[in-house]
């Protein structure tokens, strides 16, 4: 139906597809990451700052490959660290990740000087954005092999499918014998990679890192792994809602850039799309009558059972 | 000298909520561990009076040019406008709907129509035009979170979009100036010794949300519902209308926000509060409201701006940059709900 | 498991209400957007023109062009440059989509991709962030769509991708306030603070190092004290002046320089708040703007650098119009003059304020 609507009245969002990809796929990539986290019913604010990091440090090395490297391990620490905050001090994840979020802003400032980094070398990012396969660039490409093996991981794999039942019924799952800390820990570190993969492209396809960055990815990413059908609370969803999210959330774009509609229409359009797909899940109308009980507790790592019981008296 | 005596004050009702807090929490455990309890359990409730006093303390004693009364001024200038959206957004934190991060545009709104509409026609039918737009804020946001169980997150994600949208598509997006010699204007630039109006403004808001929410019935729904939605709307509340005022309680709280930010630089431009949404969020939860709902303190959320603010104020005073204050804050945040939780965990054990 | 069959049940459903909406929308904003009638704000008057302007343009135009902008309706600049801009546009002819990436340089260059994928004439491109916009130079260029920049020029060694700029020198002029602060200061040695745009933002850097080479290299007399971004903002920028003054004590300082007229404002109230008369500083700025002109001649600023927004505005769609019209030989670069505005001129109404 998206694709019906937009179709008729803007046929060039289809037949540049590849435009269009490549506007999914630079706020669907953050999103699939953040799945991981959301799937558990946690969250990560910091992916937006992360992305803005690991840009910085991959344009400050000189040496490309070296850069690269350097970010991803960045993302990866940021994820680790995340989940240090979250599993072993026992803060809830969108407290902690608020904490990175601005930490994280704050140092991509401060190693780039607060100043756009460019690239060193140039003309490897420009022909990074050209297309590779077909009428696919890297960053599509990356969006689908990414796509892929998030989908696998969280259905084939053991520790993906974990996944599910630690969002679900967390203390269900500590009695299944699912190693939830590792997992919580997994997750994260899928989400800060990502993201940082996302701020590896950015700066490649763009030839330089901007400390700036991300300004509008955090809530669009979020919004794309939400509308998709993915509770804040976790435990339903798959990769799949995410894409959905993010394909309507593209095509809505792409098509509202085509027209000649004013940009603050575009962003009441924007905003009321959102808005009517968000009331009118049946999800979250069944969540509250169905599962109170995890949506009060699964936000949480920290072993609430001894905690719950003190939290009641002190609300009595 | 006057300083240290709003400090306190605020300390002196700060504890009597404390002490209340401990009361319940020691009863129930046996008599060896109650010592060290308390001391856990007081470092993670005063936290933030501590890291305040502590921070204050240290600035005074050796950043030049901090205990001046003009600095004290300063520091109650930053904190006013986002303390008052801040202690207006804690009662959506404590309904356990996360955020309302629709406070940007609502903050937005306030002011440009408070300038913009005042200019035009007069000070009250701007003020009434803003508090209707306030209402009708708050009753979007309530009902779609409160009646359709929408997401909190997405559903003023998406009215802020609107929000900003039908702003500056009304406005023409332009910046206002207010008169230089009108009432908004003198109400920009009074204070009572180093209290600027709207730091006075952000007292009396907190306090009367203070009673609000411990000394009236709506106040106790809202911390039961946020501690426990079913079993609140199994006792036969009806749990759409404490949402929906938990959203009218922050609407209100962003446009009188929006009014003192306005009214201190007598201008208005749409985009002048961006980044509003998670800077209150931050002294929400660095003054120690829980984001699971349920638990918070509208004077905690006061103490955590004033905690921001004066930090803030000391890298502007140490000549730091925009990018160490934003890695200061994070990492008080982090800092700050550590020790919260590190401590909450080792007196629980 | 479970999940997907919930999963498979949602889907359906969501995509139906998704696609009605996304479907409603598109009529909706097809219709102009003009059924709805919120009166929030006394002054409509530019947006009704905005639209009308579409409207017609829509019949006559023949000339189909993207205009990748970092700000619109959003700031006050851009709500002066907008409304000259679609004027001009729709006297010469031709069809502006005009798009707001807020500063955000990966949304800007999607956008390019969307512009370039759509064909038009000529893109006219206001860079979000100059380092980024080279990949989107290129992607014009192959597609055979000529770029003219606007506002704020490209890289040097991106120059040859484009055909035109007009605009601004903004490197000139933090340079030309700074040679007004040599001027006014005289030799005396003298303690400025200095308030600066949104962090990272590329006027603001360009502006900042314009000012501060020229103070280096023509007044060594003067020092810059402390600095602190005021993030475009007079409320910003007059508690980051209020609390400079802190630092450094008020004794120290002689003087004050902001980037633009808007946080000039804020510094002078912020000096006005602590009972220091401005007309005894010497103040510089950038602007020129309804807030700033006024302060020159009442002598609390002491010199100004005018940015006409509606030269700006207009000169984007002229220099395009050359671009599509002529074919030029070499790149056409018009320079927006930067006319410093004192106590002497600012009455002349050749400077008068515009945004």
């Amino acid at each position: 139906m998206v694709a019906t609507g937009t179709w008729i009245t803007q046929p060039v969002a289809f037949t540049s597809y590849q435009v269009t990809l490549g506007r999914i796929a630079l706020v669907g990539l953050v999103a699939l990451g953040l799945t991981a986290v959301i799937l558990m019913g946690e969250l990560d604010l910091s992916v937006a700052s992360t992305l803005a990091v690991a840009g910085v440090v991959m344009a400050s090395i000189d040496n490309l490959a070296l850069g690269i490297i350097a970010a991803l391990v960045v993302g990866l620490l940021i994820g680790a660290a995340n989940a240090f905050l979250v599993v072993v001090v026992g803060i809830n994840s969108f407290i902690a990740t608020l904490g990175m979020l601005f930490l994280l802003r704050g140092l991509a400032f401060v190693i780039s000087d607060e100043e756009p980094v460019r690239l060193s070398n140039i003309d490897a990012g420009i022909s990074f954005g050209k297309p590779l396969i077909g009428e696919f660039t890297p960053r599509i490409l990356l969006f689908i092999f990414t796509f892929i093996v998030m989908h696998l991981f969280l259905t084939r794999v053991r520790v993906g499918r974990e996944f599910y039942a630690v969002g679900g019924n967390r203390q269900a799952a500590r009695d299944a014998g699912i190693p939830v800390r590792r997992r919580i820990f997994t997750g994260f570190m899928i989400s800060g990679l990502v993201a940082a993969g996302s701020g590896v492209i950015n700066a490649l396809e763009r030839t330089a890192a901007d400390p700036t960055a991300g300004s509008t990815v955090l809530l669009s990413s979020f919004a794309a792994a939400i509308v998709g059908g993915i509770l804040l609370n976790g435990g339903r969803g798959s990769v799949f809602g995410t894409l959905l999210g993010a394909t309507s959330l593209g095509i809505l774009q792409v098509a509202l850039t085509l027209s000649v509609v004013q940009v603050d229409v575009q962003n009441i359009i924007i905003g009321s799309v959102l808005f009517i797909a968000v009331i009118s899940d049946p999800n979250s109308i069944r969540a509250v009558s169905g599962s109170v009980r995890s949506f009060l507790r699964g936000g949480s790592v920290l072993s609430k059972p001894s905690v719950d019981p003190k939290e009641a008296t002190n609300n009595g | 000298m006057t300083s240290e005596a709003s400090g306190e004050a605020t300390t002196t009702s700060e504890a009597a909520a404390r002490t209340a807090d401990l009361g319940d929490r020691g009863g129930a455990d046996p008599d060896i561990k109650r010592r060290k309890l308390h001391v856990l359990e007081q470092m993670a409730n005063r936290g933030i009076f501590f890291f305040t006093a502590a921070l204050v303390l240290i600035a005074a004693l050796f950043i030049d040019g901090f205990a001046s009364l003009e600095n004290i001024t300063d520091v109650f200038h930053r904190a006013a406008p986002i303390g008052i959206v801040a202690v207006g957004m804690t009662f959506v934190v404590i309904s356990a709907n996360y955020l309302d991060l629709s406070v940007v545009a609502q903050v937005a709104t306030a002011a440009v129509v408070l300038i913009g509409v005042s200019n035009n026609s007069n000070i009250p039918m701007a003020i009434g035009l803003a508090l209707l737009i306030a209402l009708a804020y708050g009753i979007v946001n309530g009902v779609a979170v409160g009646v359709f169980k929408a997401n909190a997150v997405i559903v003023t994600l998406s009215t802020t979009f609107i929000g900003l949208g039908l702003l500056r598509w009304a406005s023409g997006g332009s910046i206002y100036f207010g008169p230089s010699d009108g009432p908004i204007r003198s109400f920009g630039t009074t204070e009572i010794g180093p209290f600027p109006l709207s730091m006075i403004v952000l007292v009396v808001i907190a306090i009367g949300l203070h009673f609000l929410l411990n000394r009236t019935t709506f106040g106790f729904l809202l911390k039961s519902y946020g501690s426990n939605r079913n079993a609140t709307r199994l006792a036969g509340v009806n749990t759409a209308l404490v949402v929906v005022g938990a959203f009218l309680i922050s609407a209100l709280g962003s446009t009188i926000g929006g009014f003192v930010l306005a009214a201190f630089s007598n201008t208005a431009v749409s985009a002048m509060s961006s980044g509003f949404d998670f800077e209150a969020l931050a002294a929400i939860i660095v003054g120690g409201t829980s984001v699971f709902g349920g638990k918070g303190s509208v004077l905690r959320t006061l103490l955590g701006v004033v905690f921001v603010s004066v930090l803030t104020n000391i890298m502007v005073l140490s000549g730091l940059g925009f990018g160490y204050q934003q890695m200061a804050i994070g990492a008080l945040i982090a800092a700050a709900v550590s020790v919260d939780a590190l401590a909450r965990r080792a007196a629980g054990k | 498991m479970d999940n997907h069959r919930k999963e498979s049940k949602i889907t359906p459903f969501r995509v139906l209400s998704l696609g009605l909406v996304v479907a409603a929308s598109l009529l909706f904003a097809a219709c102009g957007g003009d059924d709805s009638d919120d009166s929030s704000s006394g002054s409509a008057a530019s947006t009704a023109t905005t639209t009308e302007a579409a409207a017609t343009t829509e019949a006559a135009a023949q000339y189909e062009v993207f205009a990748l902008l970092p700000q619109g309706n959003d700031q006050p600049y851009g709500t002066t440059y907008l409304p000259p801009m679609m004027a001009k546009a729709d006297e010469l002819g031709i069809n502006l989509n005009i798009t707001n990436s807020q500063y955000d340089a990966d949304k800007q260059a999607s956008e390019c991709e969307v512009a370039v994928a759509a064909n038009p004439d000529l893109i006219i491109l206001w860079p979000a962030v100059g380092d980024t916009v080279r990949p989107c130079l290129e992607a014009a260029k192959d597609a055979g769509i000529p770029v003219t920049v606007t506002n704020s020029d490209v890289n040097p060694e991106d120059k040859d991708l484009t055909e035109a700029y007009s605009g601004p020198d903004t490197y000139g002029q933090g340079a030309a306030s700074g040679e007004l602060m040599c001027e006014f200061a005289d030799g005396q040695d003298i303690g400025i603070i200095m308030v600066n745009g949104l962090t990272g933002n590329s006027t603001a850097i360009d502006r900042e190092n314009g000012f501060e080479d020229t103070i280096n290299e023509q007044c060594a007399n003067v020092t810059i004290l402390a600095r602190q971004p005021g993030n475009w903002n007079k409320d910003d920028s007059q508690l980051a002046a209020s609390e400079m003054i802190s630092a450094v004590g008020a004794e120290n300082i002689q003087g004050a320089y902001a980037a633009d007229d808007t946080m000039v404002a804020g510094v002078i109230d912020a000096l006005k708040a602590r009972g220091i008369d401005p007309a005894d500083m010497i103040i510089t700025s950038i602007g020129n703007t309804f807030l700033g002109n006024p302060l020159v001649v009442s002598g609390e600023l002491d010199g100004t650098v005018f940015q006409s927004s509606s030269w700006d505005g207009e000169h984007a769609v002229t220099v395009a119009h050359q671009v599509l019209t002529n074919d030029p030989a070499a790149r056409i670069v018009e320079f927006m003059p930067s006319v410093k505005v004192t106590a002497d001129n600012a009455d002349d109404s050749s400077v008068a304020p515009e945004w």
